[in-house]
């Protein structure tokens, strides 16, 4: 294999290879194959049931949780089958965080135990380390200069912005090289969307970025890479740029213009 | 089915419809002005007039129909390009005007030798076809009308360069003459190129590909 082939390889985070997801007896994911980029942000859109969530949920293995749920083909990361035998699921998780559409900071937590809570659960107990940890995710989220008067305070004393950048930051303490987002900002209002939005720019610096989001306009301004996913099938993937000025499927057209009947 | 950004679309292909209407009859009575040596300033210039507050009503409404619904795809295409066009057909409107003002200022083609009159009709014809096509893509979509006029501006501007040389060839030309004609030969061919851009914009509307026709 030549350097340029072997590079161009390993900027990816996933390989996705004929990817099939099921509850019970209803298929969800059909045959899904895509490659998503290292340190980029990829959108998946689609409408309501075409399999979005899933298909994140497939990549961190949290699609198994559920009972019935069953899934076969292979998911790469980092070139290792995330299904492999050997493979620890909840390594897994580690490595490849969840933001959900809902906020969800542990309401009975201060602010300080929700971001710390995933360290001491992995057995950091070195209390500097945990302090210093608290304090950068904080403010990797733009949260620290708001909340460094108060980290007793409960999470649930907080706006549902602040809320899910406290979510945010609880995912980055572990030091994960994937962020998956469901949906984070369909709960919340302009303003602290807008917020949203610029901070996973920022995290697509450092961070592999997939976010499932309803809305195409927050695909088109926040992400790098888009996929069209229709009835549990990937319709269309690309640049998103070239999705949405010039999809080359007609069913990708029709959803982004509006034009499903 | 029906969307709400479609009435708004319609609008502006309206728009452009009528512009193009507009700017036909403009050029063409600029033209004929020039041609049969007949004063047409004033008429034209009211109708240039028309057609930058025209391009300027078609602008408001392609930025109004962005702003209320985010267009994407071939909507976004479409609000593209008639931004293009619509600047296109304002100009045809403007070249009109300069013709008809190089009559008023210069002459026409009354001192002018008979191959230098015949040279400038059948240029005139071949840009009026041009417009005529260019506005009725605006409707049609046809690319392949869209292509056929890349073919017609390569022999208007072959006859602009040809034009060009038989001057240098006739020393004895009329001054007055040979500046009148030599400015309509080349707004004329700046028309086509319009016409050419309004092909390469229909192109792109449909097929998502940027070409070049010229």
């Amino acid at each position: 294999m030549n350097r340029q082939k072997l590079e161009a390889e390993l900027s990816y985070k996933f390989e996705i290879e004929n990817l099939n997801a099921w509850f019970g007896s209803k298929q969800v994911l059909k045959n899904i194959n895509m490659k998503i980029k290292e340190k980029a942000i990829t959108a998946i859109i689609g409408p309501s049931g075409c399999g979005k969530t899933t298909l994140i949920r497939c990549l961190n293995r949290m699609h198994e949780t559920v009972p019935d749920a069953k899934v076969t083909g292979r998911v790469l990361f980092n070139g290792v089958d995330v299904y492999g035998r050997d493979i620890d699921p909840v390594q897994i998780r580690r490595k490849i965080g969840m933001i959900f559409q809902k906020p969800n900071p542990f309401p009975m937590m201060s602010i300080y135990d929700n971001v710390a809570i995933g360290l001491k659960l992995n057995g950091v107990k070195d209390k500097r380390k945990v302090d210093s940890i608290v304090e950068k995710s904080l403010r990797m989220v733009g949260l620290w200069d708001e909340v460094k008067d108060e980290l007793n305070k409960s999470g649930a004393s907080l706006s549902g912005g602040q809320q899910q950048r406290l979510c945010i930051a609880r995912a980055l303490a572990v030091e994960p090289e994937v962020l998956l987002m469901d949906e984070p900002t369909s709960a919340l209002d302009p303003i602290s969307s807008a917020k949203i939005e610029l901070l996973i720019r920022e995290l697509a610096e450092d961070y592999t970025i997939i976010i499932v989001t309803h809305n195409m306009q927050q695909a088109a301004r926040v992400s790098d890479y888009t996929a069209f996913l229709y009835l549990g099938e990937l319709i269309e993937y690309g640049p998103t740029r070239q999705i949405f000025e010039n999809p080359k499927n007609e069913l990708t057209e029709k959803y982004l213009t509006g034009g499903f009947g | 089915m029906t969307r709400l950004i479609d009435a708004g679309l319609e609008q502006v292909k309206n728009i452009l419809l009528r512009m193009g209407n507009i700017a036909h009859e403009a050029i063409s009575i600029s033209l004929k002005g020039y041609i049969e040596g007949l004063s047409t300033y004033s008429e034209v210039q009211k109708i240039s007039d028309i057609l930058i507050i025209t391009e300027e009503e078609a602008n408001d409404k392609i930025f109004e129909l962005i702003a209320r619904f985010q267009p994407v795809a071939s909507d976004l295409r479409l609000l593209k390009s008639c931004m293009k066009i619509s600047y296109s057909l304002a100009r045809y409107g403007r070249y009109a005007l300069d013709i008809s003002q190089i009559y008023e200022k210069i002459d026409g083609l009354a001192l002018c030798e008979d191959w230098i009159r015949n040279h400038i009709i059948e240029m005139s014809e071949k840009v009026l076809k041009m417009i005529q096509i260019s506005v009725e893509l605006l409707n049609n979509r046809d690319i392949n009308e869209a292509r056929n006029l890349s073919e017609i501006e390569k022999q208007v501007d072959e006859m602009y360069f040809k034009y060009l040389d038989n001057l240098m060839d006739k020393p004895s030309t009329v001054n007055k003459c040979i500046i009148s004609s030599v400015l309509v030969v080349r707004y004329l061919e700046r028309i086509a190129d319009h016409a050419t851009y309004i092909g390469e914009s229909i192109f792109y509307i449909v097929t998502g590909e940027k070409i070049i026709l010229r």
